[in-house]
């Protein structure tokens, strides 16, 4: 609370004098945020390392999804939007300068009861099967899934509009969450809790959501995806742990990965620029590993979009 | 009188009615507020292609709402019947039969559900009434009713109709209820007196002289749970499976107009027409409830006219 006075203190104190901050001078403003669900966390975070190096600045984050994140960056409504999915040409076009700020997978998960679970986990599943049960809805069984029995495959999928669809249907071959078909499930929790409780479910879902700890979600196992389609599980793509999901993430191996960014409207400038810039250091990457649920971009990706705001 | 006064006065009726204006204008400007912002779709696609066509794929420039409006019907339809039957036999036991100390007890807690936030409706059909459809109502469907239209399935998930139309009945519980025994209490004593002093008995009495005087009031209450029923949307939409395709049974997922709106409005930037889309099915869900609502009006005079005692 006593945060929270100082804060309004602080923005109420600068609200006049922001336009010129001046470099030596202690950091004092406002920035606001909004966005994606799956960066919310982070960003709170963020905000208040952010903080402890400058108690001055005022942060004011909400979530909301990835398109009103770029909804509102680009109205001008906030100073970043969060966008957990990769960035639309014609949002590129209306002045959307997007930022890569860290690493997020998605992982299609069943449940452990599945009657083709063995077949699942030791042959995995390629994309081409993947997208023939969601989008073309050419495979209706596990016997054409991953060889298992012919039971019929009960398909899951978002409801409301999200970056984990979004990526899951990009990774699925350049779709959008709209081709996906299965039933609508509402928000993260809800899919995986949908999939769990049917043995012949499959789903999807984000990588701060799978784990509980270093381990899978109990009564869960991650499809392995079949990547270089050699009809068996190779051990790279067997992901049974958080630490190997990261190490998948972080090589740039794993098919579903995505990226997280911050979108500011055009190059950022003043404090904006600053947290940004912050949020690429070597304590801002700190802070991304304590949250969780995320994978750093590496030490030359860093650098590459230091290089871009700058 | 003096001047002072007078001016109150004059200035007390013309403000009332300004608010008054205002508020019953307000229908008409969010309908064309809507229909301005949705008027690039109008533009572009004959209505009866966006009305009657049956795939939404924005990303294709494809807005058929047809599946939408039908998941609405049948959400809407089945919590009616389910909530009908169950409110008016409540509230007449409220009103006519309840001693005053049961009343006092269960009038309360059925206002109590209708101050229940809708999303909290939404996490209990999710934890308990799509689980109960998935693993009772759902196979026993499976068993039984295979040749019954409507009622067949080969396996439901739970997120289904009947789970949106549960949901949505308990949500509308108190509406009808409340409504429909004030109505019931508002038939005169002397009704009754009469009816039992011709040597009806108590049941008689109410089934041929209360609920006949009270059917118009009824049947508003049944109208105003309806249009609650209409737009309700994150309690169905958590519940109802959201699939754009129109469903042939109650065991089927179902997509209704509200949780279209919900489900997407954070994502319409990147895509052209999408908000004007949107916006034009809230405008077709707004147009749907004032249909109903003016419909029932109507029957709802007639029956009225017919009932003048």
């Amino acid at each position: 609370m006593k945060k929270m006075t100082a804060g309004l203190v602080a923005v109420v104190v600068t609200a006049g004098l922001t336009t010129v901050p001046s470099v030596a001078a202690e950091q004092r403003g406002s920035i606001s945020l909004s966005g994606a669900w799956a960066i919310y966390p982070l960003a709170v975070k963020w905000a208040e390392a952010f903080k402890k190096i400058h108690p001055k600045v005022n942060i004011d984050i909400s979530a909301g999804g990835a398109g009103k994140g770029m909804a509102d960056a680009l109205s001008g409504a906030v100073d970043i939007g969060m966008v957990s999915r990769e960035i639309d040409k014609t949002e590129n076009r209306r002045g959307a300068f997007p930022i890569f700020i860290a690493k997020d997978g998605v992982f299609a998960t069943v449940s452990d009861k599945n009657p083709a679970i063995r077949r699942i986990l030791s042959r995995g599943v390629t994309r081409q099967a993947f997208e023939h049960a969601y989008v073309s809805g050419r495979a209706t069984t596990w016997k054409q899934l991953a060889g298992g029995p012919a039971a019929p495959v009960h398909l899951y999928t978002r409801s409301d509009a999200c970056g984990a669809a979004s990526a899951f249907a990009a990774f699925l071959d350049k779709y959008k969450q709209e081709n996906l078909k299965g039933i609508g499930v509402y928000g993260d929790p809800g899919l995986l809790e949908a999939v769990r409780r049917d043995p012949l479910g499959i789903g999807y879902n984000n990588l701060g959501f799978v784990f509980t700890g270093n381990n899978v979600v109990r009564g869960i196992e991650i499809v392995p995806i079949d990547a270089n389609r050699n009809g068996r599980v190779d051990p790279n793509e067997r992901i049974d742990s958080r630490d190997k999901a990261y190490q998948e993430i972080a090589s740039g191996r794993y098919p579903g990965a995505r990226r997280g960014f911050f979108v500011t409207k055009g190059k950022p400038n003043g404090l904006t620029r600053e947290f940004i810039e912050f949020t690429l250091s070597e304590a801002g990457t700190r802070v991304l590993e304590d949250v969780g649920g995320y994978v750093p971009l590496s030490k030359s990706e860093r650098s590459q979009q230091l290089g871009k705001v700058r | 009188m003096t001047i002072g006064r007078r001016l109150k006065d004059i200035l007390a009726g013309k403000v009332m009615l300004a608010t008054t204006l205002f508020s019953s204008g307000l229908v008409g400007i969010i309908a064309l507020g809507l229909y301005l912002r949705a008027r690039p779709l109008f533009a572009k696609q004959p209505i009866s292609k966006l009305l009657l066509g049956e795939t939404w794929l924005p990303s294709q420039g494809l807005f058929g709402m047809k599946p939408f409006i039908i998941g609405t019907v049948w959400v809407t339809v089945v919590a009616v019947i389910v909530a009908v039957p169950l409110c008016l036999l409540t509230s007449i036991f409220l009103a006519e039969y309840a001693p005053r100390k049961v009343r006092a007890v269960a009038k309360p807690l059925i206002d109590l559900l209708a101050g229940i936030p809708s999303v909290v409706y939404g996490v209990w059909g999710l934890l308990v009434v799509v689980p109960f459809v998935a693993d009772r109502l759902g196979p026993f469907a499976v068993a039984h009713f295979k040749h019954i239209p409507y009622l067949s399935t080969e396996y439901s998930a739970g997120y289904s109709v009947l789970a949106g139309g549960l949901v949505l009945a308990i949500m509308i519980f108190p509406v009808i209820i409340s409504v429909s025994d004030e109505v019931l209490r508002a038939v005169p004593e002397d009704f009754r007196e009469a009816a039992l002093g011709l040597g009806a008995t108590k049941y008689e009495t109410i089934r041929r002289v209360v609920v006949r005087k009270a059917l118009p009031g009824l049947l508003a209450a049944v109208v105003l749970g309806v249009s609650r029923a209409l737009g309700e949307t994150m309690a169905v939409l958590m519940v109802a499976g959201n699939v754009p395709v129109a469903p042939k049974s109650v065991f089927d997922a179902c997509y209704p107009l509200p949780a279209l709106i919900a489900n997407n409005y954070g994502e319409v930037m990147s895509i052209p027409l999408y908000d004007s889309a949107l916006l034009g099915v809230a405008l077709v869900l707004l147009i749907f409830v004032l249909v109903f609502n003016l419909a029932a009006r109507a029957v709802f005079l007639r029956v009225l006219k017919g009932y003048h005692v």
